[in-house]
């Protein structure tokens, strides 16, 4: 293990504050790294002091809650706290709602770091067992969203890639292929390079028009590579691979490096919180925006061909059984081919007979609202232009506040009367159906679109 | 029935297609008054059950949806209900309340917007909205009346329209949120072919899709099978759906077709080969 701090009189210049936009001070940076390995989650331990002096490059964009939070006159602080959590749910609808053309068949390796720098305990209860129980509940959602999506694990252990769960798009096996967790028990250095080429031959074969993705879930400060992992970089490139890394100790400059220029996502988690934030941003489908960066020689956006598929008639466990063409076995329930009328066990999959691609129709409106947002809501500011405003939120008739509450600033897009207007029907809506109608529903109650 | 239960009910009210359905060359004709009066009375055996039974009824009307009950918001309106000595109090309000405002509804429509396509996706988002702020405490509410949040919240549907075409991606992401808010739909279709769209509904969210054979004893249906909270039906024998057809909508037509052409990149379903997606260009 390598010598994880080396104090507090750490030189606070040559790590911690640079910009990582500077060319120069990055290439001392990722040199002064390479000699230290010192810039560990320092803050963690550098205490309340300290909390004033500037942040770390990957800190810059994370708020400190707690440094925002004021109390009211009263000297309570549930306003400003109400306050936080309703601007953190806003901020997420101010992201643009114009339709983005994403990828749908996804397919993700999921690369999980199972050296000895993982059983620090730096996170509750150990880093592998936060990893774990978060890649979990990772699956589990990225299954939810993603339903037509296949995902393999990769792990990361004695400098080796292993091969730990293959690729399916079945989301029990991929959960039971990280179920046992003395099978993973940490163990010597990581290869960074060994897994993403494990990872990369394991997609080479996939279709165009599907995604490539690979998550690295990265919690030591080293990598132990074979050949020079550049040239790695730059096969992912050329087969379109797109790099997220989820890191849990620091920022370092080869993985910056890869998801940067394979146009994936990086982040240093500060905490448990953080870390799950993190690893949940990388579940909604990409915008198919790394296309038109890689570009060397294919057109930016290729265009879409068209599959040819049949949305099957469930029968019930109650009908007549008849032999299965895939199993040839005596069944009463199944799905019936829409072309050919055979009858397969399981959806999705390609019908024996005629070669129809079968998918049940759910599955596929699964990722409709990703292509059909709601519009953001507009938060009203006063009633003077309404002339006979609704008492009551049109979804859920809770009736609003008669009086503009006085604690809520109004810059962060927040409404002083609770009232959140959408552009097209111009009905009024409470905070907490806005934030559901377009989390969960993507669909408005009023125009019903 | 030892937990309280939420049954928010959506009731298809399109003059047009409740006029045919109580037509005498029906076998079995059923009018909307004699509908309502059944279902009056499925209402109050719901909130009979049990003391903290909820109850919210939603209307959808030609082009709009409207919250016709809700028995938490009820408070203010009591004092206008003339007491009866011979009925229980809580039935009389919620009886003259929804049938008050059926009538409001249905007067104040004028003849043009009778055919506008009925507001059903409306009422069931608006239904969901009404679950999700029962389901979690939400900040706006003062703490004394957070209570406990009622379990087993249902969604039961009356159709009597056909399914429209237009309307089948938000009923799929109502269908999608219902799933995560763990709400069970039930359909209990009065009159009018299958519809395709509440089938999935009923399928997907593990509630019972019922095409009545016989309109006229819809009250027998209602106690029978949707009285009982999907906790204790797993006891009972429900009726199940024989067939689900897992048609979808293609969306340059809104016709549902059983073979369509979809778009490898954004998934949109066509009916017809096209050269460019028309979704994601």
């Amino acid at each position: 293990m390598p010598p994880r701090r080396i104090g507090d009189d750490f030189d606070a210049d040559s790590d911690s504050d640079v910009s990582i936009l500077d060319d120069l001070e990055d290439v001392g940076r990722a040199r002064g790294k390479g000699k230290g390995k010192a810039i560990d989650r320092r803050r963690k331990d550098k205490g309340k002091g300290k909390a004033k002096e500037q942040p770390y490059a990957w800190e810059a964009s994370y708020t400190r809650s707690w440094d925002t939070v004021q109390e009211d006159e009263a000297g309570s602080l549930q306003g400003a706290v109400q306050d936080l959590i309703a601007r953190g749910r806003r901020r997420r609808l101010l992201a643009p709602a114009t339709a983005i053309r994403r990828t749908i068949i996804r397919h993700l390796i999921l690369v999980l770091d199972l050296s000895s720098a993982m059983m620090d305990r730096d996170m509750r209860p150990t880093r592998f067992d936060l990893m774990l129980q978060y890649a979990r509940e990772f699956i589990v959602e990225w299954f939810d969203q993603n339903p037509l999506g296949q995902i393999g694990i990769v792990g990361m252990r004695s400098g080796l890639g292993e091969r730990i769960g293959e690729m399916t798009g079945n989301p029990q096996e991929v959960l039971k292929a990280i179920s046992e967790r003395h099978k993973l028990e940490p163990n010597g250095e990581p290869s960074l390079q060994n897994a993403i080429e494990m990872a990369r031959s394991t997609m080479s074969h996939l279709p165009t028009h599907s995604s490539r993705e690979i998550t690295v879930i990265f919690g030591s400060l080293t990598t132990c590579d074979p050949g020079n992992i550049h040239d790695t970089l730059e096969s992912c490139l050329k087969d379109r691979i797109r790099i997220s890394v989820v890191a849990l100790a620091a920022e370092m400059k080869i993985c910056r490096d890869l998801c940067d220029k394979t146009g994936g996502q990086f982040g240093v988690a500060l905490n448990e919180g953080h870390f799950k934030d993190l690893l949940f941003e990388l579940i909604p489908p990409p915008a198919a925006r790394a296309l038109a960066r890689t570009g060397s020689g294919a057109p930016a956006n290729p265009a879409a061909d068209l599959m040819m598929m049949g949305f099957p008639t469930r029968l019930p466990d109650t009908s007549p059984p008849a032999l299965c063409v895939c199993h040839s076995q005596l069944k009463s329930e199944g799905f019936l081919c829409p072309r050919c009328r055979a009858k397969v066990c399981d959806v999705p999959t390609d019908c024996d007979i005629c070669g129809l691609m079968i998918v049940s129709s759910p599955h596929l409106a699964r990722s409709y609202h990703h292509l059909f947002p709601v519009k953001a809501y507009q938060a009203v500011m006063a009633l003077v232009d309404t002339p006979s405003p609704a008492p009551g939120c049109h979804g859920c008739a809770q009736l609003f506040e008669k009086m503009a509450s006085t604690m809520t600033n109004t810059t962060e897009g927040m409404s002083p009367l609770g009232r959140y207007r959408c552009p097209d029907c111009h009905n009024d809506f409470c905070t907490d159906c806005d934030v559901f109608v377009h989390d969960v529903v993507h669909c408005c109650p009023g125009c019903g679109k | 029935m030892d937990k309280a239960s939420h049954l928010s009910v959506v009731i298809d009210l399109s003059p047009t297609q409740w006029h045919l359905c109580s037509q005498s060359s029906n076998p079995y004709p059923l009018t909307l008054q004699s509908f309502l009066s059944q279902l009056l009375a499925f209402f109050n055996s719901h909130i009979a059950c049990k003391d903290e039974n909820t109850l919210a009824v939603f209307g959808a009307f030609p082009g709009k949806s409207v919250l016709l009950y809700s028995s938490t918001t009820i408070a203010a309106e009591e004092h206008s209900v003339n007491a009866d000595a011979n009925t229980y109090r809580p039935f009389k309000v919620l009886d003259s309340t929804i049938m008050g405002s059926i009538r409001n509804q249905l007067e104040a429509l004028e003849l043009l917007e009778a055919e506008a396509p009925i507001g059903l996706v409306g009422a069931i988002t608006k239904s969901l909205c009404y679950i999700n702020r029962l389901t979690i405490p939400s900040s706006s509410t003062t703490p004394a009346e957070e209570k406990q949040a009622p379990l087993d919240p249902r969604i039961l549907i009356f159709s009597v329209s056909p399914d429209q075409s237009p309307s089948y991606i938000p009923i799929m992401n109502s269908i999608f949120s219902a799933q995560k808010l763990k709400v069970t739909i039930d359909v209990c279709k009065i009159y009018g072919p299958d519809s395709v769209f509440l089938q999935q509904a009923a399928h997907l969210t593990g509630g019972s899709y019922l095409h009545l054979n016989r309109p006229d004893a819809v009250l027998q249906y209602l106690t029978m099978s949707f009285l009982p909270p999907p906790g204790i039906r797993q006891l009972l024998s429900v009726p199940t759906q024989d067939k689900i057809d897992f048609r979808a909508a293609c969306f340059c037509h809104k016709k549902i077709v059983d073979i369509g052409f979809v778009c490898s990149v954004c998934l949109s379903i066509f009916c017809n080969p096209v050269p460019v997606c028309s979704t994601c260009r």
